[in-house]
């Protein structure tokens, strides 16, 4: 990945894509690397689709430019673009069987016929279709359709494979198994890739490098660790994960701790290092459940507790989430592992202590 | 119950056509047996009581008239070769109307929909006979011509086949384009940019995608062009001349001019006999679609 960084495939330099008076994306600036596999999440309307189409070509930018592998194809039509793209629905072609499908693309690029051949049959191995060449799609259940949907987008050896919801259509189950096999076949096959999702898990799971978009503009481009454990706004903070977002305020800024206060604790609150903000400034302070610890009892330390009672609980098998009621009101969430069967659990009404270590909060200022 | 309340929906259409289509099919099908006679019916019994037994006249003598005059062959063959090239023409009018009615904005879309009816809400016979004052020497074209100077003569279009097609066309053009229409608009709009991303510019993504999915659309439309067109009487009679020769012209010919119901009743036997190709291949065609 080091040296990958320093070769780019796909470049947006300040594009902005306007639909009459609405701007769909917002002078978006991104270098995606060879190889890589990047992931556009957001909600709908977010311009995560529209930026996709772009880079397809079935979009031009209102203003900027579309580069790839260093040319500039931002007024290139669709057909004459090294980039293919599965669709969401995959728009396998109806009137043709499974090898037809695959062999469409090439069939553009006049390859003598035995070409063809081989690289249709290559692409319906990697895929594992080989036994169902001669069906029509509509003989194929959802996971196949998916596979030869990627075949064809695969064939003909695009510089970027563009994935649209690629997940959008499967079931939960096959959907997961689905991710890693689709992420296996296209680190094989070492095309760079781009997807588009509004499914934070499928981002996290498939990318190397997240990029969360809101109102037609990136909020945040990182490592999926990295857009988790280190959000920088409350949007990516909310919109990725669960979050406990607290209203807090600079009482002491230091080097190795800062200190705030938060009227819905019961004690004073603590940040690992310094904080980028001036005493008595107001930010907020962001706490994943799993890093939230209950207790029945009073905790030994002084910072970064407070006291309620269960509110709620929703009980997922592997693990429960608590909804915590402090005594201003506020609804705290906290996630504890179902290790032991036989655990007697904190339960409705109980009164509970909660605890996290000043490394566990990240401090947002917008 | 259920399945008396269905069998009872059911037999709402199947008496209908039984009334209205297989009894009067069965009446032309005894009058092309019978003869000829001047009397009121004008044709003889089939199933007559003669010295108190009963007899059965079968005559073939009107079918065997019209293998023997080759008019109601010509006129066959003329029927077929007129119909079918004014399906192909209204083909290739109607397919791009379709095409733009199902490319326009839903909101567009409504109002050409109802351009392409609203013609036929006016009546057939008057729609044809205003294609005589268009189409006639002194008539709308001829006179416009002549009046800006760009020809001498009136040119010759009435009583032409030239104003046959040209009355078929114009009078069919709803049957093809609306299931051509139907077609296109359910046409996934993510299959032709497939189709753009693997490579294929437009024209072709039009060959190897839109026509072969339009298909269907293509042959319902084409049948509903053909199979009236075969037997059509008040275009070739008004806009046609006097040399096109149409197996529905003979047929009224037959009728009213000659007054020979048997033999008129044989030429319609045999004319819905030629149909019965088309339409079958088209329920097999269409009845296949469903399966698949």
């Amino acid at each position: 990945m080091s040296d990958a960084a320093s070769s780019p495939m796909l470049e947006i330099r300040h594009v902005t894509k306007r639909f009459g008076e609405l701007s769909a994306v917002k002078d978006v600036n991104l270098t995606i690397n060879k190889g890589e596999i990047f992931a556009l999440l957001g909600g709908s309307g977010c311009g995560k689709t529209t930026l996709l189409r772009m880079m397809s070509g079935f979009e031009t930018p209102t203003e900027g430019a579309v580069l790839i592998d260093g040319e500039d194809v931002s007024n290139v039509p669709p057909y004459k673009r090294q980039v293919n793209m599965m669709f969401q629905s995959y728009a396998l072609f109806p009137h043709m069987t499974v090898e037809q499908n695959v062999a469409f693309g090439l069939k553009q690029d006049k390859l003598s016929k035995a070409e063809i051949n081989s690289q249709v049959q290559a692409m319906l191995a990697l895929v594992h279709m080989t036994d169902y060449a001669k069906r029509k799609p509509q003989q194929l259940s959802g996971g196949q359709r998916q596979r030869v949907a990627l075949a064809r987008s695969l064939a003909k050896k695009p510089k970027v494979l563009l994935l649209d919801e690629p997940m959008a259509a499967l079931d939960k189950k096959l959907r997961s198994q689905m991710q890693l096999e689709l992420v296996d076949i296209v680190e094989s096959v070492g095309v760079t890739c781009v997807m588009v999702t509004h499914d934070q898990e499928e981002a996290m799971s498939m990318a190397n490098r997240v990029s969360i978009m809101h109102e037609g503009q990136i909020m945040q481009i990182g490592s999926p660790s990295e857009i988790y454990e280190f959000p920088n706004s409350r949007h990516t903070a909310e919109f990725i994960g669960s979050v406990n977002m607290f209203d807090a305020s600079v009482k002491h800024v230091g080097t190795e701790a800062s200190l705030m206060s938060c009227t819905d604790l019961d004690s004073v609150m603590a940040v690992e290092g310094g904080v980028n903000a001036l005493e008595g400034a107001r930010v907020g302070v962001a706490i994943r459940p799993e890093k939230v610890i209950m207790s029945r009892s009073q905790p030994q330390q002084t910072q970064n507790w407070a006291k309620g009672s269960v509110e709620d609980i929703a009980y997922l098998g592997g693990h429960s989430v608590y909804h915590v009621r402090l005594a201003s009101g506020k609804i705290v969430m906290a996630t504890t592992t179902n290790v032991d069967r036989h655990e007697q659990r904190l339960t409705w009404h109980d009164e509970v202590y909660l605890h996290w270590s000043a490394s566990s909060s990240v401090v947002l200022y917008q | 119950m259920s399945k008396l309340g269905a069998r009872s929906i059911i037999a709402v259409p199947y008496l209908w056509l039984l009334l209205f289509f297989l009894v009067p099919f069965i009446i032309v099908l005894k009058i092309s047996f019978a003869e000829m006679q001047y009397a009121i019916p004008p044709y003889t019994d089939l199933v007559a009581w003669v010295d108190e037994g009963l007899t059965i006249n079968l005559n073939l003598g009107n079918y065997a008239y019209l293998i023997n005059d080759d008019l109601y062959a010509r006129a066959y063959l003329s029927s077929v070769r007129i119909a079918f090239l004014a399906t192909v023409c209204a083909l290739l009018v109607g397919y791009p109307i379709a095409y733009a009615i199902a490319r326009a904005d839903s909101a567009t879309r409504n109002a050409l929909l109802m351009l392409v009816m609203l013609p036929s809400w006016t009546s057939f016979l008057i729609r044809i006979y205003a294609w005589v004052g268009i189409l006639k020497n002194n008539g709308l074209i001829n006179n416009s011509l002549m009046s800006v100077g760009i020809i001498d003569q009136p040119i010759a279009m009435l009583n032409t086949e030239f104003a046959v097609y040209l009355g078929i066309v114009y009078a069919y053009l709803p049957f093809m384009v609306l299931p051509i229409y139907t077609n296109l608009v359910k046409l996934d709009n993510s299959l032709l940019e497939a189709s753009a991303d693997l490579g294929c510019p437009p024209w072709k993504t039009f060959l190897t995608i839109t026509l072969p999915l339009s298909k269907a659309g293509i042959i319902a439309g084409s049948m509903l062009v053909f199979i009236p067109s075969v037997g059509e009487f008040v275009i070739p009679e008004m806009l046609g001349g006097a040399e096109t020769l149409m197996i529905g012209k003979v047929l009224w010919q037959e009728f009213f001019n000659n007054r020979d119901w048997p033999v008129a009743s044989a030429v319609a036997i045999v004319m819905l006999l030629l149909l019965l190709v088309p339409i079958t291949f088209f329920h097999r065609y269409q009845s296949r679609e469903l399966e698949a």
